[in-house]
């Protein structure tokens, strides 16, 4: 059973930007999960939005809930999401990190080494500050493979920016070219 | 009437600049997307107040309370719920007044921007508005 995950994180300019994405993914043996800077009024909203347009199903994560290849999840609004060992969601409270709940930083710095056979790939898309790029820098440590988006199609280049900038981001592309890479390396 | 297009959908257009105003209503009513205004943060508080629903294209830079300052408020009154932001600037990148209000915007649009531009964003938030209420 894959156990292949790609978290995703993205911020102002992100639900057309996760719909142009998801549009262009075929069924991928990975778990897909969105950290999207959102509140909780809007997060089940912007999840339907993009189920109607992606071919895999797309869900709110729950807490406890273990991640399954073929899907992808939301971070829900108002918590934090952390994943023990690389799977099982941990909703958790506490105070906002890079101004921001949920950010991008606690998800992917609570990733741990990938299995021998199972590939982990981060990606930082459009959003303003810096969130994100502590975890780009972790997962690259970890032996994952990175992705940031490009500036020319970024509605603000502030997190692709600062993650770029760790030096630790292996392709920086817009959301086309993003999609036939994760093609590329999940098929 | 651009396909797809509903009459029953709820634009509200902050913005200081009597041009930006009337030319966003105008882009909106083309395309049979219902359109209301506001010269101020305050106006667009009021009109949030008396039970306003929608998309709300917000102009940073207003005099008294700028766009930054009306979100915050919007937020601290509990008025967001059922309503979307985008905000409209004419600078590239935001400042750091948007630090701790980034949840409540989800997009942001660099004047100048094209018609098609603007209406095909405001359907797409409007779809995902539509999405809970059905």
């Amino acid at each position: 059973m894959s156990r292949n995950l790609v978290v995703i994180g993205i911020s102002t300019g992100g639900p057309i930007t996760l719909k142009e994405l998801f549009s262009r993914l075929p069924p991928l043996p990975a778990a897909f999960l969105v950290v999207l800077h959102i509140t909780p009024h809007m997060d089940r909203r912007i999840a339907l939005g993009l189920s109607a347009a992606a071919s895999m199903p797309v869900r709110l994560a729950e807490h406890g809930e273990c991640l399954r290849a073929g899907m992808v999840y939301l971070a829900p609004g108002g918590f934090h999401l952390k994943l023990e060992g690389n799977q099982r969601v941990a909703l958790c409270e506490g105070p906002r990190v890079n101004y921001v709940q949920p950010s991008v930083d606690v998800t992917m710095l609570s990733l741990a080494r990938p299995c021998w056979n199972s590939k982990l790939i981060g990606a930082v898309m459009t959003g303003m500050g810096k969130d994100g790029a502590e975890g780009i820098r972790h997962i690259r440590q970890l032996g994952g493979i990175t992705l940031a988006q490009d500036q020319k199609s970024s509605t603000i280049y502030g997190m692709p920016k600062a993650a770029v900038e760790t030096g630790a981001v292996d392709f920086v592309l817009p959301p086309a070219r993003m999609a036939a890479k994760l093609i590329e390396l999940l098929s | 009437m651009k396909k797809g297009a509903r009459m029953n959908d709820s634009i509200m257009i902050v913005d200081d600049n009597d041009f930006v105003r009337s030319s966003v209503q105008i882009v909106c009513e083309c395309a049979a997307l219902a359109v209301t205004a506001a010269a101020s943060g305050a106006e667009c508080l009021r009109q949030l107040e008396a039970g306003f629903r929608g998309v709300i294209l917000m102009d940073v830079m207003m005099p008294e309370m700028d766009g930054w300052d009306t979100i915050r408020e919007i937020a601290r009154r509990g008025l967001y719920p059922g309503n979307l932001i985008v905000m409209l600037t004419g600078m590239g990148e935001p400042g750091l007044k948007m630090e701790g209000i980034q949840e409540y915007v989800t997009d942001y649009l660099t004047k100048p921007f094209g018609p098609d531009q603007l209406i095909e964003s405001l359907q797409y938030y409007l779809i995902l508005l539509d999405s809970v209420r059905a």
